[in-house]
């Protein structure tokens, strides 16, 4: 599988080559075109595994309740996956190991990957942003996209990113949800309002801007809408 | 990061045709024409940022009552260079990509909002899909046929990208942008009535034969579903809430 990534960072999509009988998974939604010969099918859980639970699961992580797993034929085939909103995307490999993606920007992972919920997540209730985090574990490549640029933070000892900048972290970091200011009036008042707080070692991916902010700098401009 | 935006940047016509560069793609593409003297560049209406002040501007109805029906202006307006070569620099609606293609005595479709600009050689009509391939593509049931000999532009939101088809090719209708005539098209649904529902894919347009399409990597309806709850609720009796 190759995985070439175009007119990054504002109107990104991927290409996704399959080599014969390759397949990939993806969000559904996700895919703008394809070869003719590449077979869909699409189910409410990874292949073979998991099932109605999992699938609610990612439901309520504000990610579609279903998947589509895409199948080249006995020719190689090839996968445009595109994003709803104007942003990045990024391909990433895991080699056994863990990654926790924040609901939404999820877009595409091999069929190695095992696509869960993580109860980290809980905590995060509190941050106000999105509740819970999608976890890929695993080996193999992934896609996920950004709203804006994206771009990797290397954390070694402690690092303090906004909740709604982040797009996806290695599970080897610890979390914690914390103010960004000294006192909490003084955190409410900035704007800032709870951040996370990163510890340990790993790479945290951030996106160079928050969507909930932007449709917040719109809503003035827009029409309201009957109850 | 990525070498497309830096080649993009300024590319200059080796075609027969006018001279022109596009800049700023694929997010901000604004194309520049120079015009040569005495000769006519057919313009979408309100599509024209900067000009030479000896072009001269003149509307005309194109394409026929059709393009009332696509809800796509229904003028074209033609720029004139009077009495020497004059530079006209166009910039269409959506912030997007933008596309150039020199027709031999060809046939292009475009999507009815894409048309940007093209020379006098080049004859725009509309043109009925059917109603099959028009209605369930949930997109427009009529096409914009560009054929003739010249320069024809075409813009997008998001960017775009040109995909050889030698076979079978499947697009999300909504994201097909321009394709050559060579190519046979069906509307289709793509796996199961499982995947017509759920795989947020739905309905497709399988293309099949030997050509080009053309398609964008954004929506402009997706990009205004997400807006919606971003929208203030009125309440019944109260002014306003959120």
């Amino acid at each position: 599988m190759n995985i070439e990534i175009m007119h990054r960072p504002g109107n990104a999509a991927a290409k996704v080559t399959l080599e014969p009988s390759e397949q990939l998974t993806a969000e559904a939604g996700a895919m703008i075109a394809m070869s003719g010969d590449i077979g869909i099918t699409t189910t409410t859980h990874k292949k073979e595994s998991g099932g109605i639970l999992k699938a609610v699961k990612r439901m309520l992580a504000g990610e579609s309740m279903f998947l589509n797993h895409f199948n080249a034929s006995s020719q190689r085939g090839e996968i445009w996956l595109a994003t709803t909103l104007p942003g990045d995307m990024m391909e990433h490999t895991l080699d056994n190991e863990t990654l926790i993606v924040q609901g939404g920007s999820y877009v595409a992972s091999e069929p190695d990957i095992e696509i869960d919920l993580g109860w980290q997540g809980f905590k995060s209730v509190f941050s106000g942003e999105s509740i819970f985090w999608v976890r890929l574990v695993g080996t193999g490549k992934i896609i996920i996209n950004s709203f804006g640029a994206i771009y990797p933070i290397e954390v070694d000892g402690e690092y303090i990113v906004d909740t709604g900048h982040i797009v996806a972290f290695n599970d080897t970091l610890d979390f914690t949800i914390t103010k960004a200011g000294s006192s909490w009036i003084n955190s409410f008042l900035s704007g800032e309002g709870l951040v996370c707080k990163f510890q340990g070692r790993g790479t945290v991916w951030c996106q160079s801007h928050k969507s909930s902010s932007f449709g917040q700098t719109l809503t003035s401009t827009l029409k309201p809408r009957s109850a | 990061m990525s070498e497309q935006q830096n080649q993009q940047q300024t590319a200059t016509a080796e075609q027969p045709g006018y001279a022109f560069k596009i800049e700023g793609r694929p997010d901000y593409s604004f194309l520049t024409v120079t015009i040569p003297a005495n000769e006519t560049l057919k313009v979408e209406a309100s599509a024209m940022a900067t000009m030479d002040t000896h072009i001269n501007m003149k509307t005309k109805m194109k394409g026929g009552l059709g393009r009332w029906v696509t809800g796509e202006s229904l003028f074209i307006n033609e720029f004139t260079a009077e009495g020497g070569p004059g530079e006209i620099g166009i910039a269409p609606g959506p912030p997007g990509d933008l596309s150039h293609v020199y027709l031999h005595n060809e046939v292009i479709f475009l999507q009815n909002s894409a048309y940007v600009a093209s020379t006098l050689g080049v004859e725009i009509e509309t043109k009925w899909q059917g109603l099959k391939k028009g209605f369930f593509s949930g997109e427009n049931l009529f096409l914009i046929r560009c054929s003739g000999d010249g320069d024809l532009w075409f813009n997008t939101y998001g960017a775009i990208i040109e995909i050889e088809v030698n076979g079978d090719y499947v697009v999300d209708t909504g994201h097909i942008v321009a394709f050559t005539e060579g190519l046979d098209y069906e509307v289709t649904m793509l796996g199961g009535y499982k995947s017509l529902f759920f795989s947020g894919e739905g309905v497709v347009c399988r293309f099949n034969g030997k050509g080009k399409v053309w398609i964008q990597t954004r929506l402009v309806d997706a990009m205004v579903s997400w807006v919606y709850p971003f929208r203030r609720v009125q309440k019944k009796n109260t002014t306003t809430s959120s």
